[in-house]
């Protein structure tokens, strides 16, 4: 809100410069954001909080400014009386939703521009000056916060005004001249025969006053906060008026208003003011807060005098008395807010001064901090992730929906049911994302497009996937991807990008001391966004928890991308928590020397490195110690159809040294395995 | 008899001394030493030699093959070394080409700031929870002292499914689903994604918060401050000025946001800080009696605080990021400066 410094000046006697008050109002807690220097004036805009629309007018702060300074607040006087004759006819239809409305008639008044000093007041507070009956009601709802509305008397059917709701009227067009579809239970000002205002939002185009009219009628009223705010609402029409509404004004300063705003007229424009109508269904009643001083210091921290917290909460315009450790809070009529102890404790508070609190440590019994087994797992993924290579990203949890139908997902794929967010910004943030695998690719692109090369980036985030819950199923998944930079293979193995994904994989199991990962191509299609040749599914013994694969041809040209680009996900991060060994158990070192043979084969090309391994594994002997492979050779000199493999085969036995005619026994098993299984042709 | 191994051993250490490469000294060592060398031969007719004249000619020969011998090692010892020193002048590497190795990655910014945020307050003793992202407008509001057709629900840009369901706004909705789950005393930080319906130069729809609480008998106000003040230091240092200025939270009472002196100009002012020498960086309270009875605690008997942090925020700030937007864009050149 921008507030006058001058205009406050007429309120309270104070000497302080623009920005010692600032710096003084924001300590007290309204946030002065911005100061401005304006032609002969200096203006504060500063951030009110939803709990305090008190201080939603220049009076407003200018009250707090006399409580933070100790200095007389100055009020408005009119010199209107409530028996200057009789009133305009105003009736409450719904005194559930209106529970004040006070009203006035000025005649004769002659509409037309206003003085300089009220141009000048309303253009620095922010708002476009018109003409001075319309420029009074702004300017007084400026000064006390009060929203008031001018309806043109000579346009008001029988001259009389009611107050209720919309009812079967469909439609009613505002002075801004739209059309506004209505609710029934939208409270409306109606005159005899119409509706002519939505209450407390915005007035009617039918009864709207102009250059030409004579004479008017002046509504100052109180609606109920709820009701104005749900209208406000659904209408996506907000108001300085509605604004101030929602958030309760003052119902005692209801009348006051009004007798401001008709003294002005009068003064400016002319006219004979008449007699105040003032229906007042639901009374103020003022409410009493019991706290006690100890609760006041303890839940501070402090040890503040009883007199002291008297004379604070008096200086606030509080009615306060004392009984022993008790006192007796009383809030006046514009502290709608402070509704329980906690709130007296935190105007006491503030005004002692946040600085003046001391910095103390809490004392408490002491508790371990209890160990969170998920984000400990996600840690150390993260870590071997980067160990291995690969760079985090975290992207937003929004799928632009388009973006689904370039994975070619199967039409009854889960991640095809989103999400979807009712209010999005933009396209591209309308639903949840059920996979992580697109912004992947979009972190490509924008990296490639950016010049950037050899791109490894994995994120660990969640995918939510509507569930039969009330909440849809939150599933924490990781994914990386690898886009290999071929121009650059000076120090980088010349070996497909897959087998780098792959890599970084098993570092990341084994970092987790899951020893039973397998990789298996099981000849259907893993994923449909992945090569059918060239993915698989990462197993750890026989449960699937994730795919490995490069990027399917017709996706890659979906997400105009191109290049060696592999994927991998764990498609639930929990799923790995069970299978993470509880315990580690040492194994003795083995002290007998090892014996080493190495054994290569020509085999036909459809036969994986896995089976070979499982073949040799098939030869049930205890002096098996481990099977490496350390060649594979496809080219000249070999079969179209064929690769050659070359494994190295490690024997040791744990209670002997072992004799080359032992060794020899089971590897003649292993060979002969390997002919008869694999139909292998050993070559020396 | 004794002239010819005496001339013997001459010839064979000119021979010696003479030579060049390892190789002669290795065939010279056979020549004269070896089972059939000229000087074994020597030794062997022995025997054929008058008995009073075997004595002096033995240790002749004994001397003579020992100094060969100790001449050949020489040599040997001498050649092995010049050829080191060969080798040394000729081989060569280009030292500046680049490594080979696996580049490590990086942690997101974001990661490294709740990491390290989430283990000062582990140090404290606090426990990490967590909440779902998509969320009850219960937790988020309603529980928080924001029923529905509330103002304050202004003060944040939802984000919604459907009327009762929400994308969280912010972390604070993880207080009431810890506090029906367990009895104070408490102490809690909820670290996690959050969404407002917001983009613009400083907005983006989705960002990282951490909020924390703690509930107890005798809880201060007091205790917030300090808890705050340690927190701020460790993060940016023990020279940072700490501020508390009220405010309002629907769901903290008393309230106050946190500023800090400006990390950028030291609190001189610059326009990071809006000249003001100062930057908000927490927003914190004592928590409201009605959050308790939402929870089912009861507000006699208990007080707490609460404070919640944006981490992009603190991470702008640590390390000098002027644009919020970097964040979920995940340029690699931004990673990797992290």
């Amino acid at each position: 809100m921008k507030v006058s410094y001058n205009w406050l000046k007429e309120f309270v006697d104070f000497d302080q410069s623009p920005e010692d008050l600032a710096h003084a109002i924001t300590m007290a807690g309204s946030e002065v954001e911005e100061i401005e220097s304006i032609e002969g004036d200096t203006v504060f805009d500063i951030g009110i909080t939803p709990n305090r629309p008190d201080c939603l007018s220049i009076r407003g702060i200018a009250r707090e400014i006399s409580t933070i300074l100790g200095l007389p607040l100055k009020d408005v006087t009119t010199g209107l009386t409530n028996d200057d004759g009789a009133g305009p006819d105003i009736t409450i239809d719904s005194p559930d939703l209106c529970y004040r409305y006070c009203s006035r008639i000025i005649s004769e008044v002659k509409p037309g521009p206003s003085p300089d000093w009220l141009v000048k007041r309303l253009e620095a507070c922010g708002i476009r000056p018109t003409s001075n009956i319309v420029d009074i009601t702004n300017y007084v709802l400026l000064e006390l916060g009060q929203p008031l509305h001018a309806f043109d008397l000579d346009d008001l059917a029988g001259q009389k005004i009611i107050v209720k709701q919309a009812g079967d009227i469909k439609k009613f067009t505002t002075l801004d001249n739209e059309e506004r579809p209505l609710g029934k239970e939208m409270l409306m000002i109606w005159d005899g025969e119409k509706p002519v205002a939505l209450a407390g939002i915005m007035g009617g185009l039918n009864t709207e006053v102009s250059e030409s009219s004579v004479n008017i009628l002046l509504e100052s009223a109180y609606f109920k906060p709820a009701s104005v705010r749900s209208t406000s609402k659904s209408l996506g029409l907000s108001t300085e008026s509605s604004y101030r509404f929602e958030r309760g004004v003052d119902i005692e300063t209801v009348k006051l208003a009004l007798d401001r705003a008709a003294a002005l007229i009068a003064e400016l424009a002319g006219g004979r003011i008449s007699g105040i109508t003032d229906v007042y269904p639901v009374k103020y009643k003022s409410r009493s807060i019991a706290v006690s001083l100890e609760r006041i210091n303890s839940l501070i921290g402090v040890d503040m005098e009883p007199s002291y917290i008297e004379e604070t909460l008096s200086n606030l315009g509080f009615n306060v008395s004392r009984e022993g450790d008790t006192i007796n809070v009383t809030p006046p009529s514009f502290r709608n807010d402070v509704e329980r102890a906690e709130d007296i404790v935190e105007e006491i508070a503030r005004l002692y001064g946040y600085d003046n609190i001391p910095s103390t440590l809490p004392v408490m019994q002491m508790s371990p901090a209890l160990e969170h087994k998920t984000q400990n797992l996600v840690k150390s993924l993260k870590l071997s992730f980067t160990g291995s290579g690969y760079s985090e990203v975290i992207n937003y949890s929004f799928i632009n929906p388009e973006v689904i139908d370039k994975l070619a997902l199967a039409d009854d794929d889960r991640r095809r049911n989103l999400l979807y967010v009712s209010n999005p910004l933009r396209q591209e943030e309308s639903a949840m994302r059920t996979t992580l695998v697109p912004a992947l690719l979009a972190n490509l692109n924008l990296n490639l497009s950016r010049g950037e090369r050899e791109l490894r980036f994995f994120e660990i985030s969640k995918v939510f996937l509507p569930s039969n819950e009330r909440l849809p199923e939150e599933v924490l998944q990781a994914a990386a991807i690898y886009h290999k930079d071929k121009s650059n293979a000076l120090w980088e193995s010349g070996h497909d990008g897959y087998y780098d994904l792959k890599g970084a994989v098993e570092n990341v199991l084994s970092n987790l001391n899951i020893r039973n990962m397998r990789f298996v191509h099981a000849g259907n299609i893993e994923e449909p966004y992945l090569h059918p040749g060239k993915s698989c599914s990462i197993m750890i013994g026989d449960i699937k928890i994730g795919t490995i694969g490069v990027l399917h041809p017709g996706v890659e040209e979906a997400f105009d991308i191109s290049g060696d680009i592999t994927v991998a996900e764990i498609h639930d991060v929990h799923t790995l928590l069970n299978n993470i060994p509880s315990k580690t158990t040492f194994v003795s070192l083995q002290k007998y020397p090892y014996v080493e043979r190495d054994v290569s084969m020509l085999v036909h090309d459809n036969v994986t490195v896995a089976s070979v391994r499982e073949a040799i594994q098939d030869v049930t002997s205890y002096i098996i110690e481990e099977i490496k492979l350390f060649d594979i050779y496809k080219g000249k000199s070999i079969p179209a159809d064929k690769k050659s493999l070359a494994f190295s085969i490690r024997f040791r036995s744990i209670e002997k040294t072992l004799t080359d005619n032992e060794v020899d026994k089971v590897y003649s098993r292993i060979v002969k395995k390997l002919e008869d299984s694999l139909n292998a042709e050993l070559r020396s | 008899m004794q002239n010819d191994i005496h001339s013997i051993g001459d010839k064979a250490r000119e021979e010696i001394s003479k030579a060049s490469t390892l190789k002669d000294v290795q065939d010279l060592k056979v020549k004269y030493l070896g089972k059939k060398g000229i000087l074994t031969e020597q030794l062997k007719t022995l025997k054929t030699i008058a008995r009073e004249d075997r004595p002096s000619f033995g240790s002749t020969l004994n001397k003579i093959k020992k100094s060969l011998e100790d001449l050949i090692s020489q040599q040997e010892e001498g050649l092995k070394a010049s050829d080191i020193n060969n080798k040394l002048k000729t081989e060569q590497i280009d030292v500046t080409v680049p490594g080979c190795y696996t580049r490590y990655g990086r942690l997101h910014p974001v990661t490294q700031v709740l990491d390290e945020v989430t283990g000062i307050f582990t140090s404290l003793g606090f426990s990490v929870e967590e909440g779902p992202e998509v969320e009850l407008d219960f937790y988020n509001f309603e529980a928080l002292n924001m029923p529905e057709d509330h103002p304050a629900r202004d003060m944040q840009d939802t984000f919604y499914i459907s009327h009762d369901i929400v994308l969280r706004t912010h972390t604070s909705s993880v207080q009431v689903r810890v506090m029906e789950k367990n009895d104070p005393p408490l102490r809690v930080i909820a670290p996690g994604k959050v969404y407002r319906c917001d983009a613009d130069v400083s907005h983006i729809p989705m960002f990282h918060q951490l909020e924390g609480f703690m509930v107890d008998k005798h809880v201060r106000m007091s205790d917030l401050k300090g808890v705050l003040e340690l927190f701020i230091h460790r993060v940016f240092g023990p020279d940072t000025k700490v501020r508390l200025r009220p405010s309002f939270f629907p769901f903290t009472e008393p309230s106050a946001e946190i500023d800090i002196s400006c990390v950028m100009c030291k609190g001189k002012g610059c326009n990071v800080c809006s000249t003001t020498g100062w930057i908000e960086i927490l927003g914190a309270g004592m928590i409201n009696p009605k959050v308790y009875e939402k929870a089912g605690y009861d507000p006699e008997q208990y007080t707490g605080f609460a404070f919640g942090m944006g981490i992009e925020r603190v991470a702008m700030l640590k390390y000098s990021i002027d644009d919020v937007r970097l964040f979920p864009e995940n340029d690699k050149r931004f990673l990797e400066q992290f």
